[in-house]
C-alpha cells in the first residue's frame, strides 16, 4: 500500500508540471481558436526547442551545481558551430560530420576554458567572462564578421526533423546519465559537489574533474551550436557578450528539473523542464505573443516557481497547518 | 586604503590638469562656432571662405576620417567596410578610424569624442540614433560631418543645410525606400501572385526605412487587390497606420492575401517557431522581407515553390541562396555607393567642399540594384566585391574631387548598374 | 621576512591601480606617437567612464555581500527612459533627476526585498528582473508614442553636459559610498557578512537588512548613472545603457574587487576598473584593431590584470 502510494507520488511529482503546462497551453490556444500542434513545422519547432534547451540546461547545470558560474557557454556554442560549418562547407562533408566536428570543437573549447580556470585559479565567473569575450572575438576574426551561411546547402540544412531531434535527446540523456551516475568521474563529481574540501583531502583529483566538466559542458554546447546553425542555415555573429543570452534560457528548466529531480533522476527532470519551456515557447509562437509580454510572463513564471521552491514548507503550513505537515 | 586614496587623488589631479589645460579643441565647452579654439591640426579642417573647385588639392598629408559603424555583422555593413578598407584606404591618403558597433545615441556621441581625440578631420556616419546631435557635436569641434546610406528628413535638412560643417547625405531617401518595397511587391503581383507573407524586420522598433518599405509593399497590394489595408488605401494613410501599430495585420486586401507576418529580431525559440510556421503556411506564394529574408526563412522553404524577396546588399551568401532557390529577388545596396559621400567629405577636409548652387549641403538620393536571377546577381556581385575595379573606381571618383554641384549630382544620380558601367 | 611579505602584499593590492597607470602611460605614449589630442582624450575618457564608474561604485556594496546583480544596466535604462518622460511631461530637469533616483532605488529595493522576503537567490531574482526591465523598456517607448525614442531636448540638458558636473556627481557619490563603506558600521558589517555569513549572523548582523542597504546604495548609483546618461545623450532608445550591465561587472572585477566579496572588497575598485577599461578601449582605437581581434586582446588583458591583482588570494582548492 505504502509502495503504491510512493509510486503515485513519484508519478505525480514527475508528470504534474509538464502535464499541467501542456493542458494550460492547449486551453490558451483553444480559447484563441488555434491548435498548439497543427503542422509538422510546429512539431519540429517544439522538438528543436526541447533539444537545445535541454542541452543548454545540462551544460549550465554541470558547472553551476558545483558553484561554477559559466558565462562562456553561449560563445562556445557560437565558435564550435563556426568551426564545424566552415570545415564541412570547405571539405564538402555531410551533416553527421558537422555534428561530430561541432561536438569535438565544443569539447576542446570547453576543456580549454576549464584549463584556463584551473591554471589561473580565478573565480569561474571571471574566467568565463574573459573566455566569452575571447571566443566571441575569435569567431568574429575567423569569419571577418560575416558569420557563416550555408542556407543553400541542402545536405546541411536537412537535419531539422522530429526523429533527428529525438535521437539527439535520447543519446545525450543516456550519455549524461552514464557519465554522471555510473562512472568514477561522476562519483568524484558528486563528491566534490557535496563537499569540496573533504573530497580534495580524501584524494579526489579536483583539477581533472573540473576540466572534464568544462569539456562535457562544451561538447553539449557544441551540439546546441550545430542545432541552431542547421535550423536556419546561417550563423550570426555576436560581440560584447552578445552570446550570453543563450544561458538565460536554461534557468527556468533547471529549476523545474531540480524540483522534478526529487522524484526521479535529476537529468530526466531537466528534460521535462525543457519540455515545459518548449511548450510555453510554442504557445507564444502560435498565439503570436508580443516579445515584451513573453519576457515578462517567463520572468514571472521563473520568480513564481522559485518562490514556491524556497517557501514550500511555509506554504504547506499556510495551506494545511503545522499538524498536517508533521503527519 | 590611505595609500590607494592618495594615489587616486594624484591620478585625478593628473587627469584634471590634462583636461583643464593644454591644447583644448572646440569640444563640449567650446563656443558653438568652434573656430576660435580649434587646434593647429584642426585648422586645416576649417571651411575656407573662397573655395575654387579648379584649384589643385594638396593631398600630401594623411587625413583621418572617423566612421560611425551601426552594425559590425550584417552583409551590408561589412560590404561597406570592405569597400572603404580594401579600396578607398589604399587609393587615397586617408586613415579611416572605425567605431565599435553602435547601439544608441550615447554610443554615437562617445565614438565621435574618440574621433575628435584621434584628430579626425571628418566623420562619416552610418549610424542614425541621433543624427542632429552627431552633427552638432562635430560642428562644435570644427570637423566635417556626412551621412552615408541615408538621408535626413526635410525638416532636419532645413535646419542644418547651411551649417558649413555639414557635408550632406547620400543614400536611399524614404521615398526610395517606399518605392523599393512597392517595386518588390509589384514584381510578384504582376506575375499573378496573390498570397503573401511579410517579414517586417525592425518595424516593431519603429525603424523608418523598414516601415516605408513595408508601406510600399502594402500600397502595391492595395492597388492590385482593389481593397484597402485596415481602412487605409493611400500611401500616407498606410504609412500612418504602420507607425500607429508598429506591426502588419494579416488578412485580405481585396483579392490579395497577407497570410503571415513576423517582425523583430528576437532570435529565440518562439521567434524561430513563428518564422518556421509563417514560411510553411499553406498556399503561401511569396515572402516579402523588408530586410534580409533568406537567412531566416530560406531553410524553411527549401524544396517548395515559395519565393523569397529581400532588401540588403550584395554578399556571397545571397548569391548561393539565389542559386539554391532560397532567394528570388534582391534589392541590394552596392558597396561602392558610399564612394561619392567619401569624396565629398574628403574634398571638404582638403578645403574644397562641394555645396549646392545656394551654398547648401548635399541631399542626394541613391537607390538599389535589383537582381532577379542568379546570373544577374553574379554579374552585379563580381563588380561590387572587386577590390581592383569596383563599381566606383578611383579614376571615376577623382573626377568629383572639388567639383561643382551639377557634376557631382549628375554622377550620383546615375546609380543603376548599367549607367555605372557606361560611365566606366 | 614579515616586512618583505607586507611589501609583496602591498604591491599586489596596488596592481589594479598600477594597471590603470600603465594603461594611462600607454595611452599617452601611443597618443604622442600617433599625434592624438591628449587633452580632449582625457575629457573623452571621463565622459566614457563616468556612467559605469558611478553605477559600479554603488554595486560594490552588492558585491561585498558576495551577491551579484545582472540587472543594473536594464534598471538604468528604465530609470533614464522614465526620467526622460518625466522631463517631457513637466519641463523640469530636477523632477527628471528625482524620478531617475527614485525609480532606480525602488527597482533595487524591489529586487532585494523580493529576494529577502521569499528567500530567493539574489542572482536569479536579478536575472528575472533583467527580463522584466528589458520588456519594460519597450513598453515605455511604445507608451510614449514618439516612434522609437524618448528624447529630451538637448538644449535642456546642455548646461549640465560638462566634465565638471559629471565629475562632481561621481566624486560626491563616491565620497558618500566611501564614507559608508570605510567609516561606518554598515561597511564593516557588509564585509563580514560577505566574508563569513555564518559568523556574521551569529554576531547578530541581519543579512536581510544589510542586503536592503546594499541594494539601496546601488540604486542611488543607478539613478545617478541614468541621469548622467540623459545629460550626455538625451535621445533615449531601446538600447540605452544596454551594455552598462556587463560593463559594470567587468569594471568591478578589473578594479581588483573579489567577486566573493568580504574583507578584501574595495570601494575604489569600481572607479579604477571603469577608467582602466576605457583607457584600454581608447588604446584599441588608436591601434585601429578590428572588432574581433580587439575583443580578444581585451579579454586577455582583462584576465591578466585580474590574475595579477588577485595573486595573493589563491589557495589549494579551485575557487568557486
Amino acid at each position: 500500500m505504502k509502495k503504491g502510494k510512493k509510486i503515485t507520488t513519484k508519478i505525480l511529482g514527475i508528470a504534474t508540471i509538464p502535464t499541467v503546462t501542456f493542458i494550460i497551453m492547449i486551453i490558451l490556444c483553444a480559447v484563441n481558436g488555434v491548435k498548439l500542434f497543427e503542422t509538422t513545422g510546429n512539431w519540429i519547432a517544439f522538438f528543436r526547442a526541447v533539444t537545445s534547451v535541454m542541452l543548454t540546461t545540462f551544460a549550465l547545470s554541470i558547472n553551476l551545481n558545483s558553484g561554477r558560474f559559466d558565462f562562456s557557454i553561449g560563445s562556445i556554442s557560437l565558435l564550435s558551430s563556426i568551426i564545424s560549418s566552415t570545415i564541412c562547407i570547405k571539405a564538402g562533408l555531410t551533416t553527421p560530420f558537422m555534428l561530430s566536428v561541432s561536438l569535438i570543437s565544443g569539447i576542446v573549447l570547453g576543456a580549454l576554458s576549464g584549463l584556463v580556470y584551473v591554471l589561473i585559479k580565478l573565480p569561474p565567473i571571471i574566467v568565463s567572462l574573459g573566455i566569452a569575450l575571447f571566443y566571441e572575438g575569435l569567431s568574429f576574426a575567423i569569419t571577418n564578421g560575416y558569420g557563416v551561411s550555408f542556407v543553400a546547402n541542402a545536405e546541411l540544412i536537412s537535419f531539422p526533423s522530429v526523429a533527428h531531434y529525438l535521437e539527439v535527446i535520447i543519446i545525450a540523456l543516456c550519455v549524461i546519465i552514464i557519465l554522471f551516475d555510473y562512472t568514477r568521474f561522476g562519483y568524484n563529481y558528486r563528491a566534490l559537489l557535496s563537499g569540496q574540501k573533504v573530497s580534495v583531502n580524501m584524494g579526489i583529483k579536483e583539477i581533472p574533474n573540473a576540466i572534464g566538466c568544462y569539456a562535457i559542458a562544451g561538447g553539449l554546447m557544441g551540439i546546441v551550436g550545430f542545432i541552431s546553425a542547421t535550423n536556419t542555415g546561417n550563423i550570426q555573429m555576436a560581440l560584447n557578450f552578445g552570446s550570453i543570452g543563450v544561458m538565460f534560457t536554461a534557468f527556468l528548466p533547471m529549476f523545474i528539473g531540480g524540483f522534478i529531480g526529487r522524484f526521479c533522476n535529476e537529468r530526466i527532470g531537466y528534460v521535462l523542464g525543457a519540455v515545459t519551456t518548449a511548450l510555453i515557447s510554442l504557445m507564444y509562437a502560435r498565439l503570436d505573443v508580443d516579445s515584451s509580454v513573453q519576457q515578462i510572463v517567463t520572468a514571472l513564471i521563473l520568480v513564481g516557481f522559485l518562490i514556491y521552491l524556497n517557501n514550500e514548507n511555509k506554504l504547506k503550513v499556510l495551506l494545511i497547518g503545522k499538524r498536517g505537515l508533521h503527519k | 586604503m590611505k595609500k590607494v586614496l592618495a594615489l587616486m587623488l594624484c591620478f585625478a589631479l593628473t587627469i584634471g590638469c590634462l583636461t583643464g589645460c593644454g591644447k583644448a579643441p572646440a569640444g563640449e565647452e567650446a563656443p558653438a562656432e568652434g573656430q576660435n579654439e580649434t587646434t593647429e591640426e584642426q585648422e586645416g579642417a576649417q571651411a575656407p571662405e573662397n573655395e575654387d573647385p579648379g584649384v589643385e588639392l594638396d593631398m600630401s598629408k594623411t587625413v583621418k576620417i572617423g566612421v560611425l559603424v551601426s552594425d559590425s555583422t550584417t552583409a551590408e555593413s561589412l560590404a561597406f567596410q570592405s569597400y572603404y578598407k580594401d579600396y578607398i584606404a589604399s587609393n587615397y591618403n586617408v586613415e579611416l578610424v572605425y567605431s565599435d558597433e553602435l547601439t544608441d545615441a550615447a554610443g554615437e556621441k562617445s565614438a565621435i569624442d574618440t574621433f575628435i581625440t584621434n584628430n579626425c578631420k571628418a566623420v562619416i556616419s552610418f549610424s542614425s540614433f541621433d543624427r542632429m546631435a552627431q552633427l552638432e557635436q562635430c560642428a562644435g569641434a570644427g570637423i566635417y560631418y556626412a551621412v552615408a546610406t541615408g538621408t535626413l528628413t526635410d525638416d532636419e535638412y532645413a535646419q542644418v543645410k547651411d551649417n558649413e560643417y555639414y557635408v550632406g547625405a547620400i543614400g536611399p531617401s524614404l521615398e526610395i525606400e517606399f518605392q523599393t518595397g512597392y517595386d518588390m511587391a509589384k514584381y510578384y503581383l504582376d506575375q499573378g501572385k496573390t498570397r503573401f507573407a511579410i517579414f517586417g524586420g525592425a518595424i516593431p522598433y519603429y525603424t523608418e526605412m523598414h516601415i516605408y518599405r513595408a508601406a510600399g509593399m502594402l500600397t502595391a497590394m492595395v492597388e492590385a487587390g482593389g481593397g484597402d489595408y485596415q481602412g487605409a488605401s493611400d500611401k500616407d494613410a498606410i504609412i500612418g497606420k504602420l507607425f500607429e501599430t508598429a506591426s502588419i495585420e494579416t488578412g485580405s486586401i481585396g483579392s490579395v492575401e497577407i497570410l503571415g507576418y513576423v517582425g523583430g529580431y528576437d532570435m529565440d525559440d518562439a521567434w524561430f517557431a513563428k518564422c518556421g510556421q509563417m514560411a510553411q503556411t499553406e498556399g503561401l506564394e511569396v515572402i516579402l522581407a523588408v530586410g534580409n529574408g533568406s537567412d531566416f526563412f530560406g531553410s524553411s522553404i527549401a524544396g517548395t515553390d515559395v519565393k523569397i524577396a529581400s532588401v540588403d546588399a550584395y554578399a556571397t551568401a545571397y548569391g548561393e541562396a539565389m542559386e539554391g532557390g532560397m532567394l528570388d529577388y534582391l534589392a541590394g545596396k552596392f558597396s561602392a555607393s558610399i564612394g561619392p559621400i567619401f569624396i565629398a567629405t574628403y574634398s571638404a577636409t582638403l578645403g574644397a567642399p562641394i555645396r549646392t548652387e545656394d551654398g547648401c549641403a548635399l541631399a542626394l538620393s541613391q537607390g538599389y540594384w535589383v537582381a532577379t536571377s542568379a546570373e544577374q546577381f553574379n554579374e552585379f556581385y563580381a563588380v561590387d566585391s572587386s577590390t581592383e575595379a569596383p563599381a566606383y573606381t578611383k579614376n571615376m571618383l577623382d573626377t568629383l574631387l572639388g567639383t561643382d554641384y551639377a557634376t557631382f549630382e549628375a554622377f550620383v544620380s546615375k546609380y543603376s548598374f548599367e549607367e555605372i558601367q557606361t560611365m566606366q | 621576512m614579515m616586512r618583505k611579505q607586507n611589501f609583496k602584499q602591498q604591491v599586489i593590492n596596488l596592481t589594479p591601480f598600477m594597471g590603470l597607470l600603465l594603461l594611462f602611460a600607454v595611452f599617452m605614449v601611443l597618443g604622442t606617437i600617433k599625434d592624438i589630442n591628449v587633452a580632449y582624450g582625457m575629457k573623452t575618457i571621463v565622459n566614457q567612464s563616468i556612467v559605469v564608474a558611478i553605477i559600479a561604485t554603488g554595486a560594490v556594496f552588492i558585491y561585498t555581500l558576495g551577491s551579484f546583480d545582472i540587472s543594473l544596466g536594464a534598471s538604468a535604462a528604465v530609470s533614464a527612459l522614465t526620467g526622460g518622460m518625466a522631463y517631457n511631461a513637466t519641463g523640469n530637469l530636477f523632477v527628471a533627476f528625482l524620478v531617475c533616483i527614485g525609480l532606480a532605488v525602488m527597482i533595487s529595493l524591489f529586487n532585494s526585498i523580493l529576494a529577502s522576503v521569499f528567500n530567493l537567490p539574489v542572482f536569479v531574482t536579478t536575472i528575472a528582473m533583467l527580463s522584466v526591465l528589458n520588456a519594460l523598456v519597450l513598453v515605455l517607448i511604445r507608451l510614449n508614442g514618439t516612434g522609437d525614442e524618448i528624447a529630451v531636448p538637448s538644449a535642456a540638458v546642455k548646461p549640465l553636459d560638462t566634465i565638471g558636473f559629471k565629475l562632481v556627481v561621481l566624486i560626491v557619490y563616491w565620497c558618500l559610498c566611501a564614507f559608508v563603506f570605510c567609516f561606518t558600521k554598515i561597511g564593516r558589517k557588509q564585509k563580514l557578512l560577505g566574508g563569513n555569513p555564518i559568523c556574521a549572523k551569529l554576531t547578530g548582523i541581519s543579512d536581510k537588512k544589510m542586503a536592503i542597504i546594499a541594494f539601496a546604495m546601488a540604486g542611488i548609483g543607478v539613478g545617478l548613472g541614468a541621469f548622467v546618461s540623459i545629460v550626455y545623450a538625451p535621445t533615449l532608445t531601446r538600447n540605452t545603457a544596454s551594455s552598462v550591465g556587463m560593463d559594470v561587472i567587468i569594471a568591478i572585477v578589473f578594479g581588483g574587487m573579489p567577486v566573493s566579496g568580504g574583507a578584501r572588497s574595495k570601494i575604489q575598485s569600481a572607479v579604477i576598473g571603469a577608467f582602466s577599461m576605457t583607457f584600454l578601449s581608447q588604446i584599441m582605437t588608436i591601434l585601429n584593431l578590428n572588432s574581433g581581434i580587439g575583443q580578444m586582446v581585451k579579454a586577455a588583458i582583462f584576465l591578466l590584470v585580474v590574475f595579477v591583482a588577485t595573486f595573493n588570494q589563491r589557495n589549494k582548492m579551485l575557487p568557486r
